[in-house]
């Protein structure tokens, strides 16, 4: 390996360790304000009037009405308001928010502010939705050719659900306005994202707008959008209340019931086979992006993107829907639309090789691409897939294929085991030329007399470790002491945009650019001297554009790949499940800190192992999350893994700095395919097409088999 | 306003309690996450006089201020006992909350209060002018209500050890660590001279108090272990009707056909 994997100690260790790291709800001042909402209790509805009660003196409320600039919070769309006008669309919509020093004051106010509302029906099953927000359409070949001369073809339905991203520290912003400068700092993932969305709903220039990330307790994708809800909204009652601090934090209950989480899915896939090969997939992604759109289209894209899976098809047809219900905006988790269709595919895979006798892995080892095939979109592989070497290593690890043989014969009379594995990939950075046409990303380095280096870049440690990172890259580009380079949280006012903490792109794309930039650095090296660089985004070479508008070309510059071993004993008392070991190997390019990398992999695979079956999200009959604490909402511990092993596979990336590929978001996507294609055989069913999968349905799947083994 | 005492004798918390409504906070571990509580708390873990585990022949006694922790870490502590402990939330949680909180809180989910069912444990009640040791099935009243008066305090629990030998635990929850049971379940039965002696079985988690029904149980109770394999299905039977679980985020359905799927098992092991 590399020898800049070796790992260090975090940027950020002491002052977490330390508790010196200062969240947003640390921040203490006698004058701080703190905030409530007045959220809809309808899923659907008309505003006929806000009746606020009387409000002592220092309380006031914060409205649409307030909002200076355009009642707007910009995401991908412009559709989402700062407070809704005159019609509600989902349980927790925000019309109002009370604002005064006393929590338990504001809490209690905001309560009782009564708004009246006319209720309108509601659509709450995207089966029901009648507006399509997104439809993308691609393919190529010949499907109808291939359907038609099929010897078999093959149709299935697979459903997913939420997934909630679990944050340790739940959503959280504070804004102060003093002296025509709007300040705003709290717990996120893209400070310039937050800029833009504050300057829009407050129509204030972009030059008095201020916005700090804290120290931020996790993200998974849950902070990259709505902190631009919370900022518009703050910063619309910061302006009313000049040199105030006015801050809020959500408590549990709030984070789970109305932040975005997973968009759930409903998928149906055709495959045409023709001489034991998948010739043709025909397949239609429908997500429920909720009331807004926010981050739908992205997560649309990439989802249908990756609907054909690992798997070189000559004919595919491909439909993707954005559908409006009225229930909360879903958005942006770890894996953005992936872990959906993986799932779909994966399952897919395995039932054809079922049904023709083979074994699923052989089966989809044959229809594994290569280097050089055509991507779904008729882009190319540039690179090595190095699939079959991972595969290997996962079967040495887990014991997959003695396992696999041993637990299709009968069992013991408790305990059922089975074994699953699932291949996948994850697209590197943005979708398309997002990077090119919309990011446009620049850092800096700044470098002070006595030889520090200091990293100018809007990306946020978000748990990730990528001050670590950013910093291990410069530094051994430099050729100087780790401990010689910094980078603090950013701050736009001293920062440039570099682009969002999302897409596994921050390490890949941006790390490469302060590469380059050190790289720069190197050759002008004045000591003595202060000294700065900057450095602006290139899209490689080799890339075959991308349009959005036929979905064709590469849609992303190279992949990162996992293969995923898992098996479960199920309790045939019980219905409970022990997750006996999870095997993976990765292959995410150079690991820049193989530690920090481990963590990543190890803590993604517990992800996907609590979204396959244990993390369970029902709404109620207005569409609101019943499970919002965690009590409710059970989220896998270390304790749930017997054996959680992952091994790392490396496939440089020559345009990533030291072969670095995107790492963040893989290890997530392809883990629950691998859980319900192990389910399926210990519990002798066949066909199970949804997470998650509970203990209540696998108990009557391990009825259904004893009725038929006594049969 | 004090809305808090921590006495540091027994005498002087029963005092205490004696003269105003307090809650009394042993591990505090369910009462600090309830933001709802507005009444003043009295502190325990002060009292020495609480803290004791005493084995006797026949008995082994738990104080209200003993830990799991310290439960865990006991020599003589019943191996029931022990296994059902050491599946309790968490080591941290683990290192302050109590086996008496656990029964005084009254949740049907309580593992340590399932097995005190089990073995019929008796529940010892102090006020400054009384002392009182009541059954653990006559101790709850309700979901979240028990005998106890207010000016009484758990002061310890008094676990019979004699038939503890032939036990199975079960806990079914969402995870491995940290759960709330869905369902829990002790079997004890004891075969003497190939007749059953004893049995009791007790589900936690399924009723608004632990299921503990005596009355069934004597079916089997003083037969030859053919007698019982012949009257078994009669006797689940008996609790397939006893049982109402409650609804919960896991459906009543499954809850009652787990603790019938356990059931059966431990009966047919046991009796072969």
């Amino acid at each position: 390996m590399h020898p800049i994997s070796q790992p260090v100690v975090k940027k950020d260790h002491t002052e977490k360790m330390a508790g010196s790291a200062e969240y947003v709800g640390d921040f203490y001042s006698t004058d701080m304000l703190h905030a409530r909402f007045v959220r809809s209790p309808h899923p659907h509805a008309r505003i006929l009037e806000i009746c606020y009660p009387e409000l002592p003196e220092g309380y006031c409320s914060v409205d649409h009405r307030d909002v200076l600039g355009e009642n707007i919070v910009h995401v991908v769309e412009d559709d989402s308001p700062v407070f809704e006008v005159d019609e509600v669309f989902y349980v927790g919509d925000p019309v109002a928010m009370i604002i005064g020093p006393d929590p338990q004051r504001v809490k209690a106010l905001a309560a009782a502010t009564e708004v009246r509302y006319e209720v309108l029906s509601a659509i709450l099953d995207i089966d029901d939705s009648d507006t399509v927000f997104f439809d993308y359409h691609y393919g190529r070949g010949d499907c109808e050719d291939a359907f038609s001369e099929a010897d078999k073809v093959y149709e299935e339905q697979f459903s997913t659900g939420y997934q909630e991203q679990a944050y340790l520290e739940t959503q959280g912003m504070s804004a102060r306005y003093e002296d025509g400068l709007l300040t705003v700092h709290g717990s996120l993932q893209c400070p310039y994202y937050v800029h833009g969305a504050i300057a829009k709903a407050t129509g204030l220039p972009k030059g008095s707008v201020r916005v700090i990330q804290d120290y931020t307790g996790g993200g998974f994708g849950g902070k990259e959008a709505y902190p631009s809800f919370l900022a518009a909204q703050l910063g619309v009652a910061a302006m009313k209340v000049p040199g105030k601090d006015v801050r809020v934090v959500y408590d549990r209950r709030e984070d789970m019931e109305f932040t975005s989480k997973r968009h759930p899915s409903r998928c149906t896939y055709r495959a045409a086979v023709k001489d034991g090969r998948v010739t043709a997939l025909e397949i239609d992604v429908r997500f429920n992006s909720g009331a807004f759109t926010t981050l739908s289209p992205v997560v649309l894209q990439r989802g249908i993107i990756a609907a054909p899976g690992v798997y070189h098809v000559p004919s595919l047809k491909v439909r993707g829907r954005g559908l409006r219900t009225h229930t909360v905006p879903t958005g942006a988790y770890r894996g953005f639309g992936a872990p959906q269709t993986f799932f779909a595919i994966e399952r897919l895979m395995d039932h054809i090789a079922a049904d023709l006798g083979q074994d699923p892995l052989d089966f989809k080892l044959a229809h594994a691409a290569k280097k050089g095939d055509p991507t779904s979109t008729s882009g190319i592989y540039h690179y090595e897939v190095p699939l079959p070497e991972m595969v290997d290593k996962v079967c040495e690890m887990s014991d997959y294929r003695a396992k696999r043989a041993a637990y299709a014969k009968e069992q013991g009379r408790r305990y059922r085991n089975g074994i699953g594995i699932a291949l996948w990939f994850h697209g590197c950075g943005f979708t398309g030329s997002g990077e090119r046409d919309f990011i446009k990303a620049v850092v800096g380095l700044h470098k002070h007399a006595d030889g520090t280096v200091e990293v100018l870049a809007c990306n946020s440690d978000i748990g990730q470790g990528i001050k670590t990172t950013f910093s291990k890259v410069v530094a051994a580009e430099l050729g100087i002491p780790y401990d010689q380079v910094s980078y603090g949280n950013p701050d736009t006012s001293r920062v440039p945009d570099s682009g969002p903490t999302v897409a596994s792109r921050s390490l890949m794309t941006v790390g490469e650019l302060l590469r380059r930039a050190a790289a720069r650095l190197r050759e002008e090296w004045v000591d003595g001297q202060e000294q700065s660089v900057e450095e602006h985004y290139h899209e490689p070479d080799f890339m075959l554009p991308f349009s959005l508008e036929d979905f064709s070309g590469d849609a992303y510059p190279t992949y990162a790949w996992g293969v995923s071993a898992i098996e479960l004993r199920y309790d045939s008392l019980t219905g409970a499940n022990d997750i006996v070991g999870c095997w993976s190997s990765f292959d995410v390019g150079t690991p820049i800190d193989l530690a920090i990398v481990t963590g990543q992999m190890e803590g993604g695979v517990l992800q996907g192992l609590g979204y396959s079956s244990m993390e369970q999200m029902a709404t109620d009959a207005n569409g609101r999350i019943r499970n919002n604490s965690y009590s409710d909402y059970i989220i896998p511990t270390s304790a749930d893994v017997g054996e959680l092993a992952v091994s790392m596979h490396v496939v440089e990336f020559p345009f990533g700095p030291y072969g670095a590929k995107g790492a963040g978001e893989l290890p997530l996507v392809g883990i629950a395919p691998a859980f319900v294609e192990a389910a399926e055989q210990a519990l002798g069913a066949r066909g199970i097409n949804h997470i998650p999968l509970k203990a209540e349905e696998a108990l009557e799947y391990l009825g259904a088999a004893q009725k038929e083994a006594h049969r | 306003m004090v809305d808090r005492y921590a006495p540091t004798s027994l005498a002087a918390a029963l005092d205490l309690m004696a003269h105003e409504e307090l809650v009394p906070y042993a591990g505090g571990t369910d009462l600090m996450v309830d933001e709802a509580l507005g009444r003043p708390f009295v502190f325990l873990h002060g009292i020495e006089e609480l803290k004791g585990i005493t084995d006797n022949e026949d008995s082994f006694i738990v104080g209200a201020g003993v830990t799991y922790r310290e439960l865990l870490a006991h020599p003589a502590t019943p191996e029931l006992l022990k296994e059902a402990v050491a599946q309790i939330a968490a080591p941290a949680i683990r290192n302050t909350a109590t086996l008496a909180g656990n029964i005084a809180n009254a949740s049907p989910k309580g593992d340590g209060a399932l097995v005190c069912f089990a073995a019929d444990a008796e529940i010892v009640l102090r006020s400054a002018e009384t002392a009182r040791r009541v059954p653990i099935a006559s101790f709850y009243e309700g979901r979240g209500k028990t005998v106890r008066r207010p000016d009484e305090l758990v002061t310890a629990v008094i676990i019979p050890k004699k038939h503890l030998a032939g036990y199975r635990f079960e806990k079914v929850g969402a995870r491995k660590a940290l759960a709330i049971s869905r369902v829990s379940f002790v079997g004890l039965m004891t075969i003497e001279e190939s007749v059953v002696a004893h049995l009791a079985l007790a589900f936690g988690a399924v009723e608004d108090v632990v299921a503990r029904r005596p009355a069934i149980d004597a079916m089997l109770i003083g037969k030859t272990i053919e007698a019982a394999r012949g009257a078994a299905e009669e006797y689940l039977a008996a609790w397939d009707e006893a049982i109402q679980p409650i609804r919960g985020r896991v459906s009543a359905e499954y809850r009652k056909q787990v603790c019938l799927n356990l059931a059966r098992d431990f009966i047919t092991c046991r009796l072969g």
